[in-house]
């Protein structure tokens, strides 16, 4: 589990040191819960802690506070103007001209983190051209946006 | 027993003279996860209009809103979550709640879980209960969404409580119930008082196992949205006489409980709930409950 965890952190250039003690898996997805958690939540729980992810076949779909967690170490990030964030929230690619900052390498293919003005993970992303390069056009392509709470609202 | 006459009739004698409300859209604002002057500042920014809700501190009203208030960065980031006035009283109620253990027994959709994990900001632990998997699904979205980190959800029926094998030091009672018709247009039409009386008799049963999983100091708040006093007020008069629980004295919006109840007369601290009648809000009634005698 903590593999996993550290290799989706490592696509940001950062690292997460996690107990493995406290974390648990419930069939696919994976929560971190504290001593008094551990103590206290039923063996049987449906959701407990913070909510990591889940794995699926082997591969990790990130949650958001996981997203937020690793923001808040040093990795690979963009940060948006305004108006891109609300684009980026509906689920649309991010265009150059909308990103205002860019932290850690910005080369075609890695992964970044997407935040906003107040420093807050909005998601992720993956880096369609080199950024420092280019003036124009679709820069990161969006894995995932926390949009993704009014599609599931939508779902259940 | 049914229809708009009967249930109009029967608010009458209890005092309440019926009017159609409209109810006012309110937020909560999430002070865990932000300053909430800042969260504030944020929203007016966006050009919303709101008016702070004066009996409650993290609560505002929505005067006005081009956009809808659901689809904001801000909420989907768990500044502040959507939650009508008089649902954000009950989690208010408890003497104290941060580093202590509480069983949210009846948590869908779960925005009074992730109130009280706010009040708490996170500390000691929360183990939310509900019996439908849906709305389970629902609560661990609204969980994620406010970065809740010490809730425990269980599938599980709050009258099996007690297969929890762990005691708690606040327990929040926010029962299934027959609801109200400020909260629902269609209300009159399908609701009938067997329904209000199986509510009812499943509130106590709710009430009789929970009481079980509570410390001998501990504190449950009993809520529900209803405005029929079977739910209320007789639910509470009964857990007085059989569960050796009182209630205590509360400093909260709203009536006195009923005392008197269509002739019947009721234990005198039943004046210590609170009854809302709508209003300014939807309808409500909360009470704080502990154990024994009162001291």
């Amino acid at each position: 589990m903590i593999k996993e965890i550290n290799d989706f952190a490592s696509l940001f250039g950062s690292s997460l040191k996690l107990d493995e003690e406290l974390t648990v898996r419930k069939q696919n997805r994976i929560f971190l819960i504290d001593e008094t958690l551990k103590k206290t939540a039923p063996k049987n729980f449906f959701y407990a802690g913070t909510y990591l992810g889940r794995i699926v076949k082997g591969k990790l779909y990130p949650s958001f506070e996981l997203l937020t967690m690793i923001a808040r170490k040093k990795a690979n990030e963009i940060i948006l103007d305004k108006k891109t964030e609300w684009l980026f929230i509906c689920g649309r690619d991010v265009f150059k001209q909308g990103i205002v900052k860019t932290i850690g390498p910005s080369r075609k293919g890695e992964h970044v983190l997407v935040l906003n003005d107040h420093d807050e993970c909005l998601g992720y992303g993956r880096i369609l051209c080199d950024l420092e390069k280019t003036k124009s056009g679709l820069a990161v392509k969006n894995i995932l946006d926390i949009g993704d709470f009014l599609r599931r609202e939508k779902q259940t | 027993m049914s229809g708009k006459a009967f249930f109009i009739d029967r608010y009458r004698k209890l005092g309440w003279e019926h009017s159609t409300t409209r109810l006012k859209q309110a937020i909560r604002i999430n002070s865990a996860n932000a300053k909430p002057e800042k969260t504030l500042e944020r929203l007016r920014n966006l050009g919303l209009k709101l008016e702070k809700t004066p009996f409650l501190e993290n609560g505002y009203w929505v005067e006005e809103a081009k956009f809808s208030v659901g689809a904001t960065s801000e909420y989907l980031l768990g500044l502040y979550s959507i939650q009508e006035a008089a649902a954000q009283i009950p989690a208010t109620l408890f003497t104290d709640v941060k580093s202590k253990s509480v069983l949210d027994a009846c948590s869908a959709p779960g925005g009074k879980t992730t109130q009280l994990a706010d009040l708490m900001h996170n500390t000691g632990v929360i183990v939310a209960l509900d019996i439908d998997r849906r709305r389970l699904t629902a609560t661990a979205n609204h969980l994620e969404r406010c970065h809740v980190k010490n809730t425990a959800l269980c599938e599980l029926d709050a009258r099996e409580a007690s297969r929890l094998n762990a005691n708690f030091n606040r327990i929040l009672l926010d029962v299934p119930c027959s609801g109200n018709p400020a909260a629902d247009k269609g209300w009159f039409n399908r609701r009938t008082i067997k329904d209000v009386q199986r509510n009812a008799r499943l509130q106590k049963e709710i009430l009789a196992a929970t009481v079980k999983t509570l410390d001998d100091n501990g504190e449950i708040v009993y809520s529900t949205c209803s405005l029929e006093p079977e739910e209320n007020e007789l639910n509470i008069d009964w857990a007085i006489r059989n569960l050796n629980l009182r209630v205590e004295k509360i400093d909260c919006y709203g009536q006195e409980g009923l005392t008197n109840v269509f002739g019947k007369t009721l234990d005198a601290s039943l004046s210590n709930c609170r009854r809302i009648w709508p209003g300014q809000t939807q309808g409500f009634f909360v009470c704080r409950l502990k154990k024994g005698e009162p001291t």
